[in-house]
């Protein structure tokens, strides 16, 4: 990735951050993501699980359904992904039946990754077009939200879990990043 | 009208009728591994009485010896257990084995299964030590430093891990090498507990997939979708409590663009994602935060398309306090796809039964075996994925069984193998 490239890139994933601080604001696991087609945005989605109380509306679904909403649904094939945790097996799936032209992602998603986390969802022998997929971009960022997301999710508890667990570490993935919290 | 004859005649009114067949559970993706993988290792016949010696200049030879790594092969067996292409091998005894028992000269001419003078030994791994090497140290032993020709290392393969049930390890004994089994199952869940969920869903198991089956091919007759369908049934109390039922709706234009039939369609209008969808609102809808139900965007298709699925989506039999899908089991026609097996997972079902394999599409299923009495062929070895059970790896696992039609020219489908459900 050339700098021209790398600046290209890093401005459409600070929009999927911007989603992803939203989603945070409005008690969501953090994970935003906008989609891009020649340099324009034409959807923007972050996870909605606790708000539906459905553990498959994550970021990309909501975001695929508002631009099938008003175009075509080859419009994809022309289509990039910029998330700010690499797509789950669900959406990594997802994404390749509708045929997407390419993922770019902040951090990875050894839980549930389908990109290279988990499984490789993108490329493996299947019977739909493969697609290539960039991980990386502002990992830390990423990782930063979800981790805020697990320190005010402790604090609202009535009794707040070991200190431990409400440090703010922007190294290590938290486990259960797409699971929706108990009603 | 529906919904009373559903209420009072069952399913033989809605002229369904029950699937007659069986449950195979499906292998998790670790014991097809399992399964599959083995190692060489050398085995070695000694006099009974030496075998502990030899054994000691064994392990003195190869100080780090991981025997934990194969703690399910058994160490030292008698000739009685070894399986009859191992027993083959020693009969007639071989002039260079070494003698200097007489006991066990005397008995050369007795039935082999009573013969328990010698010791069928599993030394090591042969990556552990070279044969030369062994040879050598086997040769500054006794017995065999005696002896008048060197010793006889054979080299078979044998299971690299443990078995998954008692089966299994009976026919690896038969087949390879003498098999301890500890009635547990490292790679999967373990077969009394598979046993004892099948023995509960089994009596409606075949309802439930024809029930699928009919509400798929509903939206199918519509030109709606591809004709699949799932069932979501509760069981956990008792009753069985019929939450969700879906078809397929990838073909449907529920915006101004149509889905061209040479693409994929709409794929999260799979029946799997509509069923989910439909228990989400219900509990939307029980815990009385039913403006938030209105459905965010009409491309999910997560209202109910038809009477029959109007007819389940209307039951208020959600319990107030649940998670997602948490207890629920679900039934669907076909093996799903890896975005739906997965959307299966993050709700959080407990179990899961198909009707037919997608050898090519597939997400549970982690063997490659076809259903035994479908005759056409399949390019193609399948996914693999076994996304049902991946503890290490994912934060949920359920059980999942495949449907074995008692006939199989009963079940056709109208879905190509390279469509994803
Ligand atoms: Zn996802
Ligand atoms: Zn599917």
């Amino acid at each position: 990735m050339n700098a021209e490239e790398k600046v290209y890139h890093e401005r459409f994933m600070r929009e999927a951050i911007s989603m992803a601080e939203l989603a945070l604001r409005t008690d969501e696991t953090p994970v935003g993501c906008v989609f891009v087609k020649d340099g324009e945005i034409i959807g923007r989605g972050m996870n909605a699980t606790n708000k539906t109380l459905n553990g498959t509306r994550h970021a990309e679904f909501i975001a695929i359904a508002q631009i099938l909403e008003e175009h075509p649904v080859t419009i994809l094939n022309e289509t990039d992904l910029y998330v700010t945790v690499e797509p789950c097996v669900m959406c990594a799936s997802m994404l390749r039946q509708y045929g997407i032209k390419g993922v770019y992602f902040g951090c990875w998603n050894e839980r549930f990754g389908g990109t290279g986390g988990v499984l490789n969802c993108h490329s493996d022998t299947s019977v739909d077009k493969p697609y290539p997929v960039h991980g990386g971009i502002f990992r830390e960022e990423a990782i930063m939200l979800l981790r805020k997301f697990y320190v005010q999710e402790n604090d609202k508890a009535p009794e707040p879990k070991q200190k431990k667990t409400r440090e703010l570490k922007t190294e290590i993935l938290p486990m259960d990043i797409h699971a929706p919290k108990p009603s | 009208m529906l919904a009373d004859t559903l209420l009072s005649g069952g399913l033989e009114q809605l002229s369904i009728v029950a699937r007659k067949g069986a449950l195979v559970p499906l292998k998790t993706k670790d014991e097809v591994r399992a399964a599959l993988e083995t190692f060489e290792a050398y085995i070695l016949e000694v006099p009974a009485r030496w075998a502990g010696a030899v054994k000691d200049a064994i392990h003195a030879a190869i100080p780090n010896l991981k025997t934990a790594d194969f703690q399910h092969l058994r160490r030292v067996v008698q000739f009685k257990y070894l399986p009859v292409h191992l027993q083959k091998k020693y009969r007639p005894p071989h002039p260079s084995r070494p003698r200097g028992d007489n006991v066990y000269q005397e008995s050369e001419d007795a039935p082999a299964e009573e013969d328990d003078t010698a010791r069928y030994f599993l030394i090591s791994p042969v990556s552990a030590i070279a044969h030369r090497v062994l040879i050598d140290v086997l040769l500054r032993n006794s017995p065999f430093g005696a002896a008048p020709k060197p010793p006889i290392v054979l080299t078979i393969s044998v299971p690299a891990l443990a078995p998954c049930s008692a089966e299994q390890a009976a026919q690896w004994t038969l087949d390879y090498w003498p098999i301890s089994y500890k009635n547990t199952n490292p790679f999967g869940p373990h077969p009394n507990l598979v046993a004892r969920n099948a023995l509960e869903i089994a009596p409606n198991a075949g309802s439930w997939l024809a029930l699928a089956e009919e509400v798929g091919r509903q939206l199918y007759d519509l030109n709606f979708g591809e004709h699949v369908g799932c069932v979501i049934v509760d069981k956990s109390r008792g009753s069985h409590e019929i939450i969700a039922v879906a078809g397929d709706c990838r073909w449907r234009s529920p915006c101004a663009h149509s889905f061209p039939r040479d693409g994929t369609g709409n794929v999260m209008a799979h029946s799997v994602q509509r069923a989910i969808a439909m228990v989400a609102k219900k509990r939307l809808r029980a815990a009385g935060r039913d403006s938030e139900a209105a459905s965010p965007s009409d491309i999910f298709c997560e209202n109910p398309m038809t009477d029959l699925e109007r007819h389940f989506y209307l039951q208020e039999n959600l319990s107030t306090t649940g998670y997602l899908c948490v207890d629920m089991d679900m039934y669907v026609t076909h093996e799903p796809c890896v975005m739906c097996s997965m959307a299966i997972l993050h709700s959080r079902f407990r179990r899961c039964v198909f009707g037919r394999r997608m050898p090519l599409t597939g997400g549970l299923t982690a063997d490659t075996a076809l259903q035994a009495k479908r005759e056409q062929t399949i390019d193609g070895s399948g996914l693999g994925h076994g996304i049902f059970w991946r503890p290490t790896e994912l934060n949920w696992k359920f059980l999942a069984w495949e449907w074995m039609d008692e006939d199989s020219t009963t079940m056709t489908t109208t879905i190509s193998d390279t469509r994803q459900v």
